[in-house]
């Protein structure tokens, strides 16, 4: 969902929905809820403060036609439209670090295959190899749901996970 | 007339666009933070449209008639209150005196200077919209002057309006939600176009053979017998008198369906199907109605945290018999066989239970058509959301292959047929 009329510095969290990336800096924080399979990929520069987060669904946007209009759809594509919006908002290339969380397989279906949530997280992983983006912290599959929040200027990536008996589980990144 | 994928994935980047252009408006015009909501493109009868308005309270609407590219009617529709609230900020923006306001500021009725705030606000949604609509479909679309409308009924905003669906007619509707981030106001954008216009824009942004507007009727048939069979093994199986509460066709962008779900810890069976058409078919319930579902249906005092074992397996007995249901009703109006896996059960917050389904099929579509339904109990907690999302491909061969005439004699039960048909 867009958000219109954000005021820089609101205390409200920035919601990225599903497909969505935003890219933003300081003490802003980014929310992302109720991650199954998708995969929430967090960028930052320690340096410059800035960073973004988006909340991919799928692996592979090389091979999609709408990978122009939905960057964020998609993990390859996320990843190079978060660094390309934070270079260009000043941030530097070489230091910038990644997170990832999520990518859960909660169904054992057949027409699943090997799980949606573990192709996801190799394209992830895959693709900040090959832009030689270090990932220096990761939260990732499992069969549980994940509602995660990054603020760019600490680099610190929330995940909210909630187990069988109803209690929460808050993991710090 | 003929409808495909390509020409509904247009008609929602048009709803999407539009509810974006509004929202950016009514921010500037306010300064309220607005976001645009879930969009959908629903196929309704008349008389369920209707329904939607018999929620007893007071709405106002501003309607334009549209000309040119799309012929039609275009109307906003608020809340009352809701209505009142945002005419009350632009007042006080403009520091005007406060005749219409009770003792506490807040205006209680429409004078003809709140009134004229409406319209403005509802004119500028409107434009809002079809200026979307326009740069979609790279065309000029002319718009009369808006009409104020108030009232608790549907027939005050749609009765003289020709191209509104009469009860059983089944016509697509663009809904769209936009929401203040800290007030909480809502509004819902109907759009009737005319048959013809809209017949002529389907065929230039056809890409493929598509399907016969009338085969559409099968869809409703599906979604009318899907929901009225899980209704009926609910109350066999747990006792609990249950009903169909909403019964709805949507065309969505596949992303949007997570986003639909409540953000909160649900309790939920979902299975996968298989057959003309295959796909996925989850049951939500929330953590309260899953568990007198359990009351209702282990006779024994259960000492279980959360849900136990003895819990998971009544939970997903019962799916396992509401999906049969569900899927039988849909093979029999298609004439099909429909085979569904074992249940998964889940227990997790909304959204997480859906993307997975979501996924799977954005591999290789784009959009879904989702079956939304809702089963609720009289005087007792059973909420049940039903997502019925089947593969396109299928769909749209299954949809093909059926007898149009058939549908008609495939016998349907009384449930929706009483509903007030003005």
């Amino acid at each position: 969902m867009k958000t219109y009329g954000t005021e820089p510095g609101a205390p409200t969290p920035v919601q990225v929905g599903i497909s969505e990336l935003t890219v933003s800096d300081g003490d802003d924080t980014l929310k992302s809820y109720g991650l199954g399979s998708c995969v929430a990929i967090a960028l930052y520069d320690p340096e410059t403060e800035i960073g973004g987060l988006a909340h991919t669904m799928l692996p592979d946007g090389d091979a999609a036609e709408n990978s122009d209009r939905k960057p964020g759809k998609y993990a390859d594509t996320a990843i190079r439209a978060l660094l390309r919006r934070m270079v260009e908002r000043g941030a530097s290339y070489t230091s910038v670090e990644a997170k990832l969380a999520g990518g859960s397989d909660m169904f054992d279906f057949d027409s699943f295959g090997d799980g949606v949530g573990q192709r996801n997280i190799a394209a992830a992983k895959a693709e900040l190899e090959k832009l030689g983006v270090p990932l220096v912290a990761a939260d990732l599959g499992g069969d549980r749901g994940r509602t995660v929040e990054f603020t760019p200027g600490t680099g610190t990536l929330m995940v909210k996970s909630s187990n069988e008996d109803g209690t929460q589980e808050v993991t710090e990144l | 007339m003929k409808l495909d994928v390509n020409a509904l994935g247009t008609f929602y980047r048009m709803a999407r666009e539009g509810a974006g252009l509004a929202a950016g408006r009514l921010t500037h015009m306010t300064d309220v933070e607005t976001r645009a909501g879930v969009t959908k493109l629903n196929f309704m009868r008349g008389r369920e449209i209707r329904r939607d308005f018999e929620d007893s309270t007071a709405k106002v609407g501003v309607r334009v008639e549209l000309t040119g590219a799309i012929d039609g009617y275009s109307v906003i529709v608020f809340e009352r209150e809701n209505a009142l609230r945002i005419v009350e900020t632009l007042l006080e923006e403009s520091a005007t005196d406060a005749d219409a306001t009770n003792d506490d500021g807040e205006l209680e009725e429409f004078d003809e200077m709140t009134k004229s705030a409406a319209t403005e606000v509802g004119n500028i949604m409107n434009n809002g919209f079809i200026d979307g609509w326009a740069d979609v479909l790279e065309t000029v679309i002319d718009v009369s002057t808006p009409e104020f409308i108030e009232g608790h009924s549907a027939e005050t905003f749609f009765d003289d309006v020709e191209e509104a669906p009469a009860g059983d007619d089944l016509a697509l509707l663009f809904q769209s939600q936009i929401e203040t981030i800290e007030t909480q106001v809502g509004f819902s954008h109907y759009l009737f176009p005319e048959r013809e216009s809209m017949a002529s824009l389907l065929e230039q942004l056809r890409a493929s053979d598509g399907i016969e507007y009338d085969k559409l009727d099968g869809f409703d048939r599906m979604a009318e017998r899907g929901a009225e069979e899980v209704a009926k093994t609910a109350t066999t199986l747990t006792g609990i008198d249950t009903s169909v509460e909403i019964r709805r066709l949507n065309f969505v962008s596949l992303e949007t369906i997570p986003e639909q779900v409540p953000d909160e810890r649900l309790v939920g069976v979902a299975f996968e199907f298989d057959g003309l058409p295959s796909g996925y078919l989850l049951f939500l319930f929330d953590e309260e109605s899953a568990n007198e579902i359990i009351d209702a249906m282990v006779p024994m005092e259960v000492d279980e945290d959360g849900f136990g074992q003895m819990g998971q397996s009544a939970i997903k007995e019962l799916g396992n018999i509401m999906a049969s249901g569900f899927l039988d009703g849909w093979a029999n109006v298609l004439d099909t066989t429909i085979d569904h896996s074992t249940p998964e059960f889940i227990h997790d917050i909304g959204a997480a239970a859906v993307d997975p389904v979501v996924i799977q099929l954005g591999e290789e579509q784009e959009f879904a058509f989702v079956f939304d339904t809702v089963i609720v109990a009289d005087g007792q907690e059973f909420d049940c959301e039903i997502y019925a999302i089947p593969d396109e491909s299928d769909l749209e061969r299954a949809l093909n292959d059926l007898d149009v005439d058939r549908i008609e004699q495939a016998p349907t039960t009384a449930e929706f047929q009483n509903v007030t048909d003005s």
